[in-house]
This record gives structure tokens, sequence and C-alpha cells, in this order.
């Protein structure tokens, strides 16, 4: 009897403390936490050697920090938007959901809360999450981004937190080419064209510029915003002075097409752009038959370089600007993504661990947790040198492993994730000087005005524009490789307007406007 | 005992012929329940097609909006071309993945030595065990810019691009590898129907003079006819059923203009776009056309050849 009085007395004492002082330090490791089950895609630079990120390094100091055992699920890469559509069909969902929450539900995360998969989590994330709620309360610019058009939180957000980290792709050309043909790292369309042709002339490269896919089977290096750009235009939807605007039916996008069916038509762009895959990417590299294409700094020009060593030690990429038309402009269009793109992490309407979850997925903002995601553990990923966390040789210098798998194994800094990306993780990653350049370069750009926020249009509004943009979609790019190949001539470019007239492409516009000035009102 | 069912049943009623034949009965079970089971239950999904479709809020939740899904597919600016596209490319494999397997057949058939004749017959099967995927990847490598076919016919003059970017050869290409694909497998079917030709027919024909050739016509032909019929039957009630792993394996926004059919469709519509209910109203679309040509084929053979399915 006594007995059992003190230790509940004792459990009444901690219970009581625990509310009194409710400090992070004694949140982690959460206590007598059930096991979470989460789905996510896979990353290459883990994916070859461990069954699940449950497995990595990463995934088991993770657990011991949290207190929290993860089932980690991860679909077959190449299906992984058919597995996230069968798994919301079957209503089979794990507590946590990784994806783009803006661009994989049609209708957005709204709906997909109304209709029942994911949980509204405002109420919770106030209550149990207090490292988020601190940050986006210190960022209302992020905060804005974060939230849905109705006012919701629907997730975790994965969080670039500087400029830095968004800028990661452009133009790449051979630095050694140049210098041995004598051309300066081109500036403006007309230097594109000279250089190509020099490429093709004297270097005999087959395909001058190469435009496989660099990062995702679909993006291929004619979605940038390079060259579109340059005739101030988008392949995408953008902003323009509070407008909102649809790149491939402006009446400027004729004079890019323009550009491309003449470089095709000389043979200045790879033949088979449009088939392409990695693989094949690969090989032109390595055959000596291209000398510029668009590419990220990580897995572009870091990656390039590797796979020349071996064939053509000489072979150096340098990053060159986004095109402009006169020397003297300033490239009005870049990459550039915002701080949020709608990577996240949702938690289930299914779930039956709301509280686990959500202090789980909080880890990842607060101060300490934050450091973990990005650097690892002290002494074995990283150590503090002069209060600037310095990657190990064991990362850095790894005998057996690359960089890219290394840091894939001890840290998600350089994926995505529940946590604030932290911009000193990236220094280090960019090994070359070049890498270190480019970051600069490709952002001195006038992108960020025409940023297009994460819009989700109005209920009435979702399923109206995902059919037209369905069948948009299709028929641009369907005419875009048309015009290019000369399958079509682009005199025929008014009538491809009028088409896009007839798939009520103004109305998409009209949708969109809508929300955007709701957007402004958030 | 023989006396008592009859007063209770009729001699032509299904209970009469269930007591009688019980054990063929019982063995007919598995096959009455797989069909049951996983054919004619799930057909009430199709209420989906006539919905504003939610899985979480099920078949018995979700918003009827009537025939919209249908209205919306004929009034897409793609409708007219993916029908097009399934009827050619459908035409195209009866009139030639059809036909070549009865002729490997009766070649089959014609060759004296049992040797080649189970060396071809194992070769020509082989391809068939191939999966779908892996035939697909080897289309793509042989077409493509540095590909085999693609080197042999540069001889000719081709220009050396890659043979899946160009719309035009989209057709001979699926329907080429269709046939090197299944010729083997599809023959099997005729090869035993001509083994069971009874010989003494042969016989009779060589003491009244014909030749090979009248042999053929006279005797084999009609012999396997009614299997043809039946095949034909059933290949038509598939027609417009073409397959939609193939083409997505082997299209692209390039050849999307011929390569483009409705289950492609159907299956970008409902798992890449989410529009499930859209997705089923066209296949269900589909599954009507498909019903209709089932029916009148098998009418019009009843009327020609006097076989048909029922």
């Amino acid at each position: 009897m006594m007995r059992l009085r003190i230790s509940s007395l004792l459990i009444a004492v901690v219970l009581l403390l625990s509310v009194v002082l409710p400090t992070t330090a004694q949140v982690y490791p959460l206590k007598n936490a059930p096991t979470l089950t989460y789905w996510m895609n896979v990353n290459t630079a883990w994916s070859n050697r461990f069954k699940t990120l449950g497995d990595t390094t990463f995934g088991l100091e993770l657990a011991k920090r949290t207190g929290v055992n993860v089932v980690y699920t991860h679909p077959v890469p190449a299906q992984f938007d058919q597995s996230f559509n069968l798994m919301l069909a079957s209503g089979d969902l794990p507590d946590l959901i990784q994806n783009n929450f803006l661009t994989k539900i049609p209708g957005g995360p709204d709906k997909a809360i109304k209709d029942g998969y994911l949980l509204r989590l405002n109420e919770a994330i106030a209550k149990w999450a207090p490292n988020l709620t601190a940050y986006l309360k210190a960022h209302p610019e992020v905060d804005k981004l974060v939230k849905s058009d109705e006012g919701n939180y629907y997730a975790f957000p994965f969080i670039r937190t500087d400029p830095y980290l968004m800028t990661y792709q452009g133009p790449i050309v051979r630095q050694d080419w140049l210098d041995e043909l004598k051309l300066p790292v081109p500036v403006t369309i007309d230097d594109w064209t000279v250089m190509l042709k020099a490429f093709k002339e004297k270097k005999g490269a087959t395909a001058p510029f190469a435009m496989a896919p660099y990062w995702g089977p679909t993006n291929a290096a004619w979605q940038s915003p390079a060259f579109v750009g340059a005739y101030g235009t988008l392949k995408n939807w953008y902003i323009d002075n509070g407008k909102v605007k649809f790149g491939p039916s402006d009446t400027q996008y004729k004079e890019f097409l323009k550009l491309f069916a003449g470089w095709y038509k000389a043979g200045l762009i790879d033949p088979n752009f449009a088939l392409s895959d990695a693989k094949q990417r690969d090989a032109i590299y390595v055959a000596g038959m291209s000398g510029a294409t668009v590419a990220n700094i990580g897995g572009g020009i870091g990656y390039l370089v590797k796979l020349m060593e071996k064939v053509d030690p000489k072979a150096r990429f340098v990053a060159a600007p986004y095109p402009v038309l006169k020397k003297s402009d300033k490239p009005e269009f870049g990459q550039m993504d915002l701080p949020f793109t709608g990577v996240a992490i949702a938690i289930s309407a299914k779930t039956k661990n709301l509280e686990t979850a959500v202090r789980y997925l909080d880890y990842g903002y607060s101060p300490d947790g934050a450091m973990f995601y990005n650097f690892g553990t002290p002494g074995v990923s990283y150590n503090m040198v002069g209060g600037y966390p310095t990657y190990t040789d064991f990362i850095m210098k790894n005998a057996k492993l690359s960089l890219q798998e290394a840091m894939g194994e001890h840290i998600r800094g350089s994926s995505d994730g529940p946590f604030l990306q932290d911009k000193r993780y990236a220094e280090q990653y960019f090994l070359l000087p070049e890498q270190k350049a480019a970051a600069t370069l490709w952002s001195s750009t006038n992108a960020a005005k025409h940023l297009f926020p994460n819009l989700s249009p109005d209920k009435a509004d979702i399923a109206e524009m995902s059919k037209i943009m369905s069948e948009v979609n299709t028929y641009v790019d369907e005419a875009f490789i048309k015009f290019v190949i000369g399958a079509e001539p682009v005199e025929n470019f008014d009538k491809y307007l009028a088409t896009l007239k007839q798939l009520k492409i103004d109305r998409a516009i009209a949708i969109y406007q809508k929300s955007y000035d709701d957007f402004l009102k958030r | 005992m023989p006396g008592k069912p009859k007063r209770l049943l009729n001699k032509n009623s299904l209970g009469w012929d269930l007591v009688q034949n019980k054990s063929l009965y019982l063995l007919m079970i598995p096959v009455l329940a797989y069909y049951l089971l996983f054919h004619y239950l799930p057909m009430y999904g199709a209420v989906m097609a006539f919905q504003d479709y939610s899985p979480m809020k099920g078949l018995f939740g979700s918003d009827f909006i009537g025939l919209q899904n249908f209205f919306d597919f004929f009034d897409s600016y793609y409708f007219w071309r993916i029908f097009g596209n399934t009827l050619i490319i459908s035409f195209l494999s009866l009139a030639f993945e059809f036909t070549t397997p009865i002729l490997l057949a009766l070649m089959i058939n014609e060759l004296r030595s049992q040797k080649l004749s189970s060396v071809v017959k194992t070769v020509s099967v082989f391809p068939h065990f191939i999966s779908l995927v892996i035939v697909c990847g080897m289309v793509k490598d042989f077409t493509s810019m540095n590909g085999i076919f693609n080197e042999i016919f540069k001889l000719f003059g081709y220009d050396g691009l890659s043979m899946l970017q160009k719309p035009e050869l989209f057709r001979p290409i699926y329907i080429i590898s269709g046939i090197w694909q299944n010729i083997g497998w599809d023959s099997i079917i005729y090869i035993a129907a001509l083994m069971a030709i009874d010989q003494t027919l042969y016989e009779a024909a060589e003491i009244d003079g014909a030749g090979r050739w009248q042999q053929l016509w006279k005797v084999t032909i009609p012999c396997i006819l009614p299997t043809i019929v039946v095949m034909f039957i059933l290949r038509v009630g598939n027609i417009m059923n073409v397959g939609f792993e193939k083409i997505i394996l082997l299209y692209n926004p390039i050849n999307y203009e011929t390569a483009d059919v409705i289950s492609s469709f159907v299956y970008r519509k409902g798992l890449i776009d989410f529009q499930w209910s859209y997705a089923a109203a066209v296949g269900l679309f589909n599954s009507v056309i498909n019903l209709g040509l089932l029916l009148v084929a098998n009418r019009l053979s009843k009327k020609v050849t006097q076989s048909s399915l029922w």
C-alpha cells in the first residue's frame, strides 16, 4: 500500500514538474514513444548501401536522440508518383508522409485535409511544436508560404534558410574548350550561338548543347529559365508586376522557339534531346560530343568533372551567367527556389500517435536538432572549429565513399526533410572553386521579382484547373518538341496560341490570378 | 432409389442435373468463385464513373455528378486522337499479330523434320517469357541513336535519329515487336488444332489426287477454322483494349500523336493526375464499345461460318 502511494506521489510530482518546466532539454528523447511509420522517397546517396533511412548512421542516431523508432517505407524511385497515388487510394496511410504537397496532390493541401487524407495541424503545432512555431513567428515571410490559402498548417516544411541554398542551377560550358578556342565565357545569346558553332566545327561536337535531364526524368534542360529567360518569359508560371503569366502562352515565347529551332537545324542541339536519359547523357560527355548544358552545382558540375577525370582529365566545367540579349542587360530570369517549395512531412488522418509525431518532427527545428540534421554527430561527422561546424575528414576525404555518399549516411542536410537547412552545409559540399563561383553567378538575376508562390486555388476551381492544365501541359510539351525539330514550322505559332486558347488557358490564368491576389492578402 | 428423384424433379430441370452431375458441379465451383470474386464483384466500382469520387469518402459517400465525366471526355481536345489511335493500333494488330501465328502454325505443320519443327517451336515461343519491361528496354536500345537497327538502316540511307523520335515509326515498331514476342506462343493453340486433324482425311485427299496446296486449302484450313473463328471473336472483343503497359514503356511526347491510346490516357488521368472518376468513365466507355464489338462479331460469325461463342 505504502509503496504504491509513494510511487504515485512521485509520478504526480514528475508530471507537475514537466508541466511547469517544459524545456526542450527534457523533451528529447521522448519517453515510451510508440513506433511511427514514415513514407518517403529514397536518396541514391544511401539507397545502394542501406535498405531504409532507419538503417543509416543518421537514422539510428536520430532514433536514439528523439526516442522514437521509425519504420520507413520507400517506394521505387521510378514509380514514386504512382506509389503515392495508390497509397492514397488504398486509404492505408502511414503516420508520416513526405512529398511535395503543393505539386503532387491535385487540389492542394486544403483539399487533402477536407478529403480526409491529412490532418490540419494548427492546434497540434501550437501545442507540441514549440521550435517550428518559434521559427515561423520569427520569419513571417516563410510562414506565409508554409500556410495554405485557407490558413491551415498541413505539414512540417523543409526550409532553406539562406538564399545561397535556393539557387543551384544554371548553364555550364566546358572551360578547356573555351580556352583552346580562345573564346570568352558566353554572356549573350549571340555569344552562345558563336560558341556552339565553334564547338561543332572545331571540336567536332555532334551534340554541342546537351539537354539531357540532370534533375529528374521530366525536367530536361529546356525547362530551365536559361535561354527562354533571355526573351522575357519562362517555360512555366511566373509573376510579372503583380500579373500571373503562363510563359508558353506569351508571344515572346515564339522568339525562344525560333532560337532553338535554328540551333537544332544547325546541328547545335543534341539531336536526340527529347529521348535522352541519364545514361545517354553520360555517354555524350564521355565521347566528347557535347560542351554545354544546364546543370546543378553538385549533381552537375561536380559530377561531370568526376566523370571526365578518367577519359579526359583536362576537362573543366565553368558556370556561364544566365544568357541575355544585350551585354549590358541583367538577366531577368534565373533559377531560384522559394525558401519553402512544398516539400514537407505531413501527418496522415489515420495516425493514432499525433502528439509523438508532432514532437518527433519538431526536433529538426530546434537548435540542437537542426545541427544534428545538417552536420550529424559531433566528433564523428563534424567538429566545431572556431565556432564553425566543420565536417570531419571521415566525411570530406573518405577513401571508400564519395562526399555525397558519406553525407547521405550521416546527415540529411544534403537532401531534404523536416528541418532547417543550414548554409554552412553547402559551403563545404561545393568542393571546387567553380562550384563556389557558380552559386554567386547564377543568383545575380532579377528572378526574385518573378517568383511564383505556392498557390492553392479555391475548392470549386481546383478540379477545373487540373483538367485544363493536364491537357495544356501535354500540348505544350508536344508542341515545343515539334517546333524545335521542325516538324511544325515556327510560323504556325499563331495556330499554337489559338489551340492554347481553345484549351482554356485564359481561364487557368484567371484562376491563378485570383488565388495570387488572395495570397498577397494572406 | 432411381424412382424417387423422378417424382420430385423434372428430368430437364437444373435440380435434376445438379444431383446427377454433382461432382462435375463441385469441380466448377472454384472457377465460378474466381469469376464472381475477381470479375463480377469489382464491377460495382464502375459507379465511380458517375461520381466525383474521393477514396476517403468511399463509393457511398462521394457526390453523384451524373454523366459529367463522359461529357468531359467527349469534349476533350484529345478525344479523337486517342480514339483514332486505339482503333488504328487495334486493327493493325488484328491484321498482323492475329494472322502471323496462324501462318507460323501452318508452316510448322508442313515441316517434315521433327527436329527442325521442335527447334522452331522452342525458338519462336521463347520471347514470350521475357518480361515486357525488358522487351521494351531492348526495343528502345536497338532503335536508339547508336542502336543496332539504326546502324543497319543507316547503311540504306536512314538519317540515324532515334526511331522512337519519329511518330510515323511508332506503329511499325509496336506491331513488329509484338509479333516477335507473341508469334510462337499464339501459334500453340493452332498447332494443337492441326494435330487433332484426322490423318485419314489427308489420305483420302491424296487418293483423290490432291496436291499439298489443295490439301492445305481443302483439308487443313477448314479443319482449324472453328479455332480461328473463336480466337478471332475473342480478339475482336478486345479490340479497344490496347494494353497500356507497352504503350507507356515506348511512348514519349514526340510520338504521342500516333502512340497515345485510350488505356494510356486512362493510366495518366487515373494514376498520374489523380482524376479517378474521369479515368473510370473513360475506361467504362472503352468496355462498352468492346462489348458491342464482341456481340457484332459473334452475330456475324454465326451467319457466315455457323460457329460462334454462344
